[in-house]
């Protein structure tokens, strides 16, 4: 089998307009991958930059997968959180992206989303905070669903991610 | 004897810790480490160090020049668990007790080739109200009893950072026998190695 290890980082995130962020990610991927080492899902820290505007995460990721096929190429899937000063959680946004397909070191960007909802909603969420969240998480993934949701931009998640291949000459696929 | 299947490749990092920019504070060291993986093992070279304390440079840069030398080997069978650099910078405080100023780490890069990595630093916070008062009030911040822990992914969420700084490192990556164990680490690249050679302010 093919094997594929993605070793990387979540940098950080920018253009939030809430100050201490949290993310929580997972990556998917189809039935032909099996995940040999590594933890497929995670939490990183608070962050609350003193300067700049861009939250800090450094949180490490490091997975190794064999796969029998190309097809369910693995998806990172993000949700960014923001806490405030008494602990709360509120869902600033949500964003996925492909793991590269080509070995070597990639910067990836990742912009983000979050459902709007009506206009009460709306209303609610900019007095008391909340607001609406996807009840299934794989709407973040996948493309099936998504378009009974109006949603509003949320900021950018930075990741460093590097791609090391093995065995996919073998099979004369070409990355 | 070169062995027609190796079952081990090497991995030979050079570099330095060269350079960070922390606006809040000054006369600050850096002490460096690796952590990887239980396939991992390092055949030759220092895997730990501690900097001289360097103080700000008086110019618009307003550095902290370390220029502290990285030399390190590991072998490995494995990829996974690929070492990374874990950073801690300490500096004095107003009654000239060493505290933490900055945890950060970042993994060694997996391609071969020279590389420039500005990592960023932060410090964790207390979580409470009254534990941020005797924190204050004792003049201790809290710190990580053991520093590898900001290389792992597991059990961060409990933790509340705070970024303070950046640390810029230089890697020059040497791989020995990854191409004869089937792996394609991809194009030599020299991300990031271009242009000045010291911080400017927040990277993006």
């Amino acid at each position: 089998m093919a094997e594929v290890h993605v070793i990387g980082q979540i940098i950080g995130a920018t253009g939030f307009s809430e100050s201490s962020l949290f993310c929580k990610w997972g990556i998917h991927t189809g039935a032909a991958w099996k995940l040999l080492s590594g933890v497929r899902e995670g939490q990183t820290q608070v962050d609350t930059p003193q300067i700049g505007d861009m939250a800090y995460w450094s949180h490490p990721i490091d997975l190794h997968f064999a796969t029998k096929g190309l097809q369910g190429w693995p998806r990172l899937h993000l949700q960014v959180w923001s806490q405030d000063s008494f602990g709360r959680c509120q869902l600033a946004g949500y964003g996925f992206c492909h793991v590269p397909s080509s070995p070597g070191t990639h910067q990836l960007d990742c912009p983000t989303w979050r459902p709007l909802g009506s206009w009460r909603e709306q209303l609610a969420r900019a007095f008391v905070g909340g607001g609406p969240q996807l009840l299934h998480a794989d709407t973040i993934y996948s493309g099936a669903d998504r378009y009974r949701l109006h949603t509003a931009a949320g900021g950018t998640v930075h990741l460093g991610i590097g791609l090391l291949l093995r065995h996919f000459d073998r099979y004369g696929v070409e990355c | 004897m070169a062995a027609a299947s190796p079952s081990v490749f090497l991995l030979m990092i050079t570099g330095q810790v060269e350079s960070a920019q922390f606006p809040e504070y000054d006369d600050l060291y850096c002490k460096y480490c690796f952590v990887y993986g239980q396939d991992w093992a390092p055949t030759a070279g220092l895997e730990e160090g501690i900097s001289q304390i360097a103080s700000k440079s008086q110019d618009v840069r307003q550095a902290l020049v370390w220029n502290f030398p990285i030399d390190v080997t590991f072998k490995s069978t494995n990829p996974y668990g690929w070492p990374q650099i874990v950073l801690s910078v300490y500096g004095p405080d107003v009654f000239g007790n060493d505290v933490v100023r900055g945890y950060g780490a970042v993994h060694v890069p997996l391609s071969p080739g020279r590389h420039k990595r500005t990592i960023p630093m932060f410090v964790p916070e207390s979580t409470s109200t009254l534990q941020k008062f005797t924190s204050w009030f004792m003049g201790r911040r809290p710190e990580y009893t053991d520093p590898k822990v900001v290389a792992q992914g597991e059990g961060r969420e409990v933790t509340r950072v705070r970024s303070q700084g950046f640390v810029t490192l230089l890697f020059n990556v040497v791989t020995k026998d990854m191409k004869k164990l089937g792996y394609d680490t991809g194009p030599v690249d020299t991300q990031g190695v271009l242009g000045p050679s010291l911080p400017q302010g927040n990277p993006q």
